[in-house]
């Protein structure tokens, strides 16, 4: 259907795509590779699934990076030292989510070649990360994975909502300005937000300062947390075994719930 | 009873040393309200030497009698009183008003001992009063209630809710003294908001009226006996005063309402004081109308 | 004032909520023998006459004559009697404030006194008979306690603990014709501690005596058709007020609405807004009440509609809150 292919491929472009940026600061040894580099690298799609009124040729993310430092830029660079394009969404939708195996068009590779090596690897470790089927060992791993599904699965709901999911945004027209939060209780960097008003949305990483949240979906580990986001647990018996802490009224708990398995769909 | 010639000799001399202590309150203040202490302190003194049940090392005892300065002004008379019985310590006397003492303008019932309600705005003592003698009723208690007024303070409307209170609810034990100097702040009462005919509005109030010489122990001492001897009526002792009595130079005068005593005042009044005294113990015929503005005799 | 008669055929079947408080009073004098009573003429208004008939040598009808009362009162519990004071809310607050002021408070005595007919209850009277600034003014009362009980029960259980409570104590109630709150007395009363009737995140109401009824059928409401999840704390003592149940509130719902039944200057909002201010939280917040001016005539229930302090008034006052903004709405763009 090509509304999931939207839905798709928003998801990638502006959820998954921007992790790069955290696995570039906090992996030492890609943090290593972009030492040093600079340029801006951008991945692309000619884009086979206009939405009413946008225009665009081509949708995308690009990178600008300079000193080492990464910054993630949303839609089409004027210039791209480094390019990953691909000829239609759907080929993007395909190649993310492991389906095709088919590459994009890669240009600038042998004229940034450690810029493009980075990259390269950054998103292989991004990709193999995401993939898992079971938890990583180390604790470290552990806790960097948690970190990149909640800043994936906030930014995918408020992605959906933009791109006009009927169940996500309907949700999010008729609510009031509140705070739905992602967490792992005593581990305040492990931490993601979405805060939605009147059919707006927006995601935010790290804690809610401002106030309490709505509502929270708190886990007591980080071990538990992936026990639920690689589906090890089903949320209801993870909440009986006190793995889930909902703080807030348990009915919007499952809404979140559900949302959190949409994006999770949409993006394997 | 009648005061024995012994007895009003030890009152003659305590209230002549209460006035120089009263004096000396002033000045260690800074100012005071000096003529409403002096009109008010032979009242006070027969009070407390010859009347008022008590026990300064038990300012709370529950039987005692219980008194209330409704003209709370006059701290600066009643607090020399209570520190000479040993409610509490005579130097503090010396802080009067000063920061942080315990003893100001108008007296802290929480803070002084011996002083049963902190009384200063005006109107209110009565009330009070009325509210402790029918508590002795409730309780089963015998103390006795003593409200001393001044006049102008009789202007305000509570004092006759409470005059028309105390005579319905047949409220024996309690003693109104009203300290009629005949002067307010801003001038004589008859001037300013007239009172008279004064004994009359309390007698028509349902009160037992007795007039007396506040300067005569003797006068003050059968007011008091009679007044303790009603049974169906409370009693108000009206007491014909001077303001300032006893500092010959601000007697009778209303502007000596409030005051202060440089060194040569101070030493003039202290002269002044003790040819009064002096003149008392001659029993030399010191009738109140001695000094100008006093009442017609 | 008319004499005597305070109720209609309607309001009998509700006359046991403002007897419930005479019959606690009648129970209290039956354990503390230095409990006494007394009132301005307004014995039987005040349902303070129930403890005079059962105590006549207890109590004391001044007749009109406020201040002499308080000042009796206050030489009462100088003397170790403990005092129940009770009169309209208008003429404790007024009439007899410098004798509360300065008998009672500055000498910081065990008097209790059951204010009535507060706020616009005595609807028909008028201003000269409303009081819609006593709240405000008791509060700034030092040594006083505060509170403003919902409905009968609760009278009863404030009059209680006034008992026990050392120092002055005031006690404002209406006229007697409550709405029933509470189903039993035990929930949990305590000086100082609001009672959180239904917890929420959206949005909490504060409210103290008749508008707490009124605050839960709103939020009965808001749930129903907004889908809302509204906190309605009943906050009884009003001094000292439970500044940690506001500090969670405006921490765990970020907005605020204050209901009373009286002037919004000054009372139960303003003493809301000074704790929530001192948070450094941001929040949105409103008032409501009697909008500084003197009422117009009118049954209570009519004047509360008249002033949106009625069920109405607060579902309209939330949904407004509701829509406004309390931080930026600019960037929707999400981080990356």
């Amino acid at each position: 259907m090509a509304d999931n292919a939207l839905y798709a491929s928003r998801i990638f472009l502006n959820a998954a795509l921007p992790l790069v940026k955290v696995l570039a600061e906090e992996d030492p040894s890609l943090k290593k590779a972009f030492a040093g580099k600079a340029g801006v690298v951008q991945v692309s799609a000619v884009n086979t699934i206009p939405v009413e009124g946008d225009g665009l040729p081509r949708v995308g993310t690009h990178f600008e990076v300079a000193d080492g430092a990464v910054k993630v830029v949303p839609g089409i660079a004027d210039k791209a030292d480094v390019e990953l394009a691909f000829p239609s969404v759907e080929a993007l939708n395909g190649f993310f989510s492991g389906k095709s195996k088919k590459l994009p068009k890669i240009s600038g590779a042998l004229k940034n070649p450690g810029l493009f090596l980075a990259f390269l690897r950054t998103l292989l470790a991004m990709s193999g990360a995401l993939g898992a089927t079971k938890a990583p060992e180390k604790p470290e791993d552990q806790a960097r994975l948690v970190k990149l599904f909640f800043y994936l699965l906030t930014s995918g709901i408020s992605q959906l909502n933009k791109a006009g999911h009927p169940a996500v945004s309907k949700w999010a027209k008729t609510s009031p300005d509140r705070v739905y939060a992602l967490a792992v209780l005593g581990e305040p960097e492990l931490a993601a937000y979405v805060r939605v008003k009147a059919g707006n949305t927006r995601a935010v990483r790290g804690v809610y300062e401002r106030s309490k949240p709505f509502f929270t979906l708190a886990f007591d580990s980080p071990r538990s947390a992936l026990g639920t986001l690689l589906g090890e647990d089903e949320m209801l018996a993870a909440t009986a075994a006190g793995k889930i802490v909902m703080q807030g009224a348990p009915e919007y708990g499952a809404q979140l719930g559900e949302f959190l398995l949409l994006v999770g769909s949409l993006a394997k | 009873m009648a005061l024995t010639k012994e007895e009003k000799a030890a009152l003659e001399k305590k209230a002549y040393e209460l006035r120089l202590l009263s004096l000396d309150t002033v000045i260690w203040a800074g100012s005071g309200h000096i003529g409403g202490a002096l009109s008010a302190m032979d009242i006070l003194t027969i009070l407390y030497h010859r009347y008022m049940k008590k026990d300064p090392k038990r300012p709370d005892w529950d039987d005692r009698d219980r008194f209330i300065c409704s003209k709370g002004h006059i701290g600066v008379g009643y607090a020399p009183v209570l520190a000479d019985l040993g409610y509490f310590d005579r130097e503090l006397l010396k802080d009067y008003n000063h920061t942080g003492s315990s003893l100001g303008m108008h007296l802290d019932s929480r803070k002084v001992p011996g002083v049963d309600a902190s009384t200063g705005s005006l109107g209110h003592g009565l009330a009070i009063g009325l509210g402790m003698a029918l508590a002795a009723r409730v309780r089963g208690k015998d103390y006795r209630t003593f409200v001393l007024l001044g006049d102008g303070e009789c202007d305000e409307g509570e004092v006759w809710e409470s005059a028309m209170a105390a005579p319905f609810f047949k409220a024996t034990k309690l003693v109104a003294i009203v300290d009629r100097n005949k002067c307010m702040i801003d001038g004589p009462t008859e001037a300013v908001m007239a009172l008279e005919p004064f004994a009359d509005k309390w007698r028509s109030f349902g009160w037992e009226v007795v007039e007396a010489d506040g300067h005569d122990f003797d006068a003050l001492a059968a007011a008091f006996d009679k007044a303790l001897a009603a049974k169906d009526k409370p009693v108000v002792i009206v007491a014909e005063t001077v303001k300032g009595e006893g500092i010959d130079f601000i007697e009778g005068d209303y502007r000596w309402h409030y005051g202060s005593f440089d060194a040569d005042k101070a030493a003039k009044a202290r002269e002044s004081l003790a040819r009064h005294h002096a003149k008392r113990m001659s029993g030399d015929g010191q009738k109140v109308g001695a000094a100008s503005g006093a009442r017609e005799a | 004032m008319a004499g005597g008669m305070t109720f209609t055929m309607i309001d009998t079947t509700k006359l046991s909520t403002a007897e419930i408080y005479g019959k606690t009073l009648c129970d209290l004098g039956k354990e503390h023998p230095e409990i006494v009573g007394l009132s301005a003429d307004l014995a039987k208004s005040t349902k303070i006459g129930l403890f005079g008939d059962a105590f006549p040598e207890r109590f004391f009808n001044v007749g009109i004559a406020e201040q002499n009362m308080f000042g009796m009162a206050a030489g009462m519990a100088k003397a170790g009697l403990v005092p129940y004071v009770s009169t309209f809310a208008v003429f404790t607050s007024m009439r007899g404030l410098d004798q509360v002021h300065t008998d009672i408070c500055y000498q910081n005595l065990d008097v209790k006194m059951i204010a009535t007919h507060a706020g616009l209850s005595f609807g028909q009277a008028g201003s000269t008979h409303h009081c819609t600034e006593d709240i405000s003014i008791m509060r700034t009362m030092a040594n006083m306690t505060v509170i403003v009980p919902a409905d009968g029960w609760e009278t009863a259980n404030a009059v209680r603990a006034a008992y026990d409570r050392k120092g002055p104590v005031y006690i404002r109630i209406n006229r007697g014709f409550d709405q029933v709150l509470y189903d039993r007395p035990d929930y949990g009363f305590e000086i100082g501690k609001a009672v959180t009737l239904k917890d929420g995140t959206d949005l909490t109401i504060i409210a103290c005596g008749s508008t707490v009824w009124r605050a839960m059928q709103a939020a009965r409401v808001l749930e129903k058709e907004d889908g809302l999840s509204i906190r309605v704390l009943n906050m009884h003592t009003v001094k000292p007020i439970d500044a940690a149940a506001i500090e969670a509130a405006v921490k765990e719902t970020r907005r605020i609405i204050t209901v009373e039944d009286h002037s919004i200057v000054g009372g139960l909002g303003s003493a809301v807004a000074e704790v929530a201010a001192g948070t450094g939280k941001s929040f949105s917040f409103r008032m409501l009440g009697i909008p500084d001016c003197f009422s117009i005539i009118g049954l209570h229930e009519d004047l509360m509609a008249e002033y949106g302090i009625d069920e109405n008034g607060i579902v309209k006052s939330v949904r407004e809150v509701m829509g406004k903004d309390f931080e930026a709405d600019e960037n929707w763009d999400d981080e990356v």
